[in-house]
């Protein structure tokens, strides 16, 4: 009885041991001996990251030498730090997050686009929405206004002023409010807020539900716009740039994919998120322009200085790769 | 609870009145039952308050929907890899509180001195959130399960830890002179005197820790991202699926019963030889 138990003891505690050594791993080790670079990626399991998840079915990571693994954990909070600290390889970021974190001293450096808007109103993936019957019948009419937003002094506040002004209000008056964007069609129905900032599949929920959009907030910010970016840690590219280059290449060869299939991007949907089946027919895409736009960017970070999220506007040249 | 007769049969001394066979019988039928009872009840609640329309079934779907949603999720190899994950982070992180609780507790419960030392370190320690420890946890381990057990262990630890040195404070100070005159040794004291008095007191810190632990590694898991139940709770928020949302909440309070069941299974076996336990049987 006491040998197996003792055995079992050291077998567990051999394990423990080698697993916590593989944390440490650096990019260059080679488990599996299959002559691939093991890379972690961090995402949230939403629609804008279907063409990673597309790439690494495909091949076209493996076929330029990575081994990805993909983490859906934690939001943009935690993937920040974890790319810095060298945890996570490379990751998924809004471009205001980025700036925002460059600006505080953060070495990231984006390496691929992550999403762009398609520039059209009518079909953007994102969009400011207002209850059926709602009184606010444009961007301006948001003065005074409640509005949902995901995160505060981020992409969502910047674009949707961004969108009172350009409609001739005045941003200053509008009220906006933190919440989770699965929340807000119920907020939105329940009166809690006058007007939210959704993003599919809740825009496509809320619409169902009755919903007007008001306002395509990424469209009026510049009709190129990256919403999204992949990223890596300035370490990694002093130590291994030829792997952050054969990211950087699978990653544009995934976006063009994905743009050439669109029904295989869709069909990808169910293997890491749970979206109604139903619902993916109808919901709407960004574009997956494999360019980062630089003009657009610089608009962007203008309205940051403009609203006071960062004191000047970030060297794109050594913010983009 | 099906333990109870078995318990009674085994305790060394029932004392055994005339109608107390009966009792336990009843309590072993009467509990499971007004127990499902009180499910089958709430289950109607839920399944009312939609389809009545207090509140709107796009956000709380009637119960039924609910069960057939995870009916359809248990046939699925990811959920029960999930309910894996999140069993492991409890088990081994409850597994870890609980060893370094009761050594710590035991030594420093018999150092006085020590322990005074350390009681305002105790308790300053001790009413810290464990959720906010969550970006401690990120920073070291990422999504890690070690992230999950970072959060469990410091909840769970103090729960037994305490429990223990109120347990070590309770010894009899006449049973402890007693064995000391008979010479017992510092081990032999320890292992007759302060051992059974301090059980009562340590089964209910695991009790209350394992329940905590559940918690903790399924918000761990929600808010951190390491692989189970909270997990499938989040994608499915963020895939804005309500039903799966729902379902998969039901599936950890099932996991819930299930384990506070079996640790009170566990508590009467282990104190079956306790008047807590053998009056609750033969009373």
């Amino acid at each position: 009885m006491k040998r197996p138990l003792r055995t079992t003891a050291l077998a567990t505690a051999a394990t423990l041991a080698v697993a916590s050594c593989g944390t440490g791993a650096r990019t260059t080790d080679d488990p599996d001996g299959d002559g691939l670079t093991p890379v972690t990626v961090g995402v949230l399991p939403i629609t804008a990251v279907a063409p990673l998840y597309l790439g690494v079915e495909r091949g076209l990571f493996e076929e330029r030498g990575l081994d990805v693994t993909i983490e859906t954990g934690g939001g943009g909070a935690t993937t920040v730090p974890r790319v810095v600290s060298g945890e996570l390889d490379f990751a998924f970021g809004n471009v205001v997050s980025l700036m925002i974190a460059r600006e505080q001293g953060l070495p990231l450096t984006m390496v691929a686009n992550g999403m762009t808007t398609t520039g059209d109103a009518d079909t953007d993936y994102s969009a400011l929405v207002v209850p059926p019957d709602s009184p606010i019948q444009s961007a301006a009419d948001l003065e005074g206004a409640t509005v949902a937003i995901d995160n505060l002094r981020n992409i969502g506040d910047t674009s949707v002023r961004n969108s009172v002004r350009v409609g001739g209000g005045d941003p200053t008056d509008v009220d906006f409010v933190e919440l989770a964007f699965p929340d807000m069609p119920g907020a939105l129905s329940n009166g809690q807020v006058d007007a939210a900032w959704v993003v599919e599949p809740f825009l496509s929920i809320s619409l169902a539900q009755g919903a007007t959009p008001v306002a395509a907030n990424f469209v009026d910010l510049h009709p190129d716009l990256s919403i999204a970016a992949y990223f890596t840690g300035d370490d990694l590219i002093g130590s291994d740039p030829d792997t952050v280059d054969a990211f950087s290449e699978a990653m544009d060869a995934s976006l063009d994919y994905a743009t050439d299939h669109p029904d295989e991007t869709a069909g990808v949907l169910t293997s890491f998120t749970e979206i109604d089946p139903d619902l993916v027919e109808d919901l709407r895409w960004p574009r997956f322009p494999s360019e980062i736009d630089r003009e657009a960017l610089e608009t962007v970070a203008a309205l940051m200085v403009t609203d006071g999220l960062i004191d000047s506007a970030p060297d794109l040249d050594t913010m983009i790769r | 609870m099906t333990a109870t007769p078995a318990t009674e049969s085994r305790a060394p001394d029932p004392p055994a009145p005339a109608r107390s066979p009966r009792r336990p019988a009843r309590d072993g039928l009467g509990r499971p039952l007004l127990g499902a009872l009180g499910i089958l009840a709430f289950l109607g609640l839920w399944e009312a308050v939609p389809r009545l329309g207090v509140v709107s079934d796009r956000y709380l779907p009637p119960a039924t929907e609910v069960l057939v949603a995870l009916g359809a999720r248990a046939t699925t190899p990811g959920f029960w890899a999930a309910v894996g994950d999140t069993l492991a982070g409890w088990a081994l992180g409850l597994a870890i509180a609980f060893t370094a609780a009761v050594v710590l507790g035991f030594t420093l419960g018999a150092l006085p001195r020590i322990r005074a030392y350390t009681t305002s370190t105790v308790d300053f320690l001790r009413p810290i959130p464990s959720v906010a420890l969550i970006p401690l946890a990120v920073l070291l381990y990422g999504t890690d399960i070690r992230s999950t057990l970072l959060l469990v262990v410091y909840a769970c630890f103090w729960l037994i830890y305490i429990q223990v040195l109120y347990g070590v404070a309770d010894v009899d100070p006449v049973a402890e002179q007693t064995a000391r005159s008979y010479g017992l040794g510092r081990l032999a004291r320890v292992r007759h005197v302060v051992w059974p008095t301090t059980l009562p007191y340590l089964m209910t810190g695991l009790r209350l820790a394992a329940a905590v632990a559940l918690i903790l590694s399924i918000t761990a898991q929600l808010v951190i991202g390491s692989p189970g139940i909270g997990r499938e709770i989040a994608v499915a928020q963020s895939s804005g699926a309500v039903e799966s949302v729902y379902a998969l909440i039901v599936a950890t309070g099932a996991l819930g019963v299930v384990i506070n069941t079996g640790v009170r299974v566990l508590e009467r076996r282990v104190l079956r030889w306790h008047t807590s336990v053998r009056g609750e049987a033969t009373a």
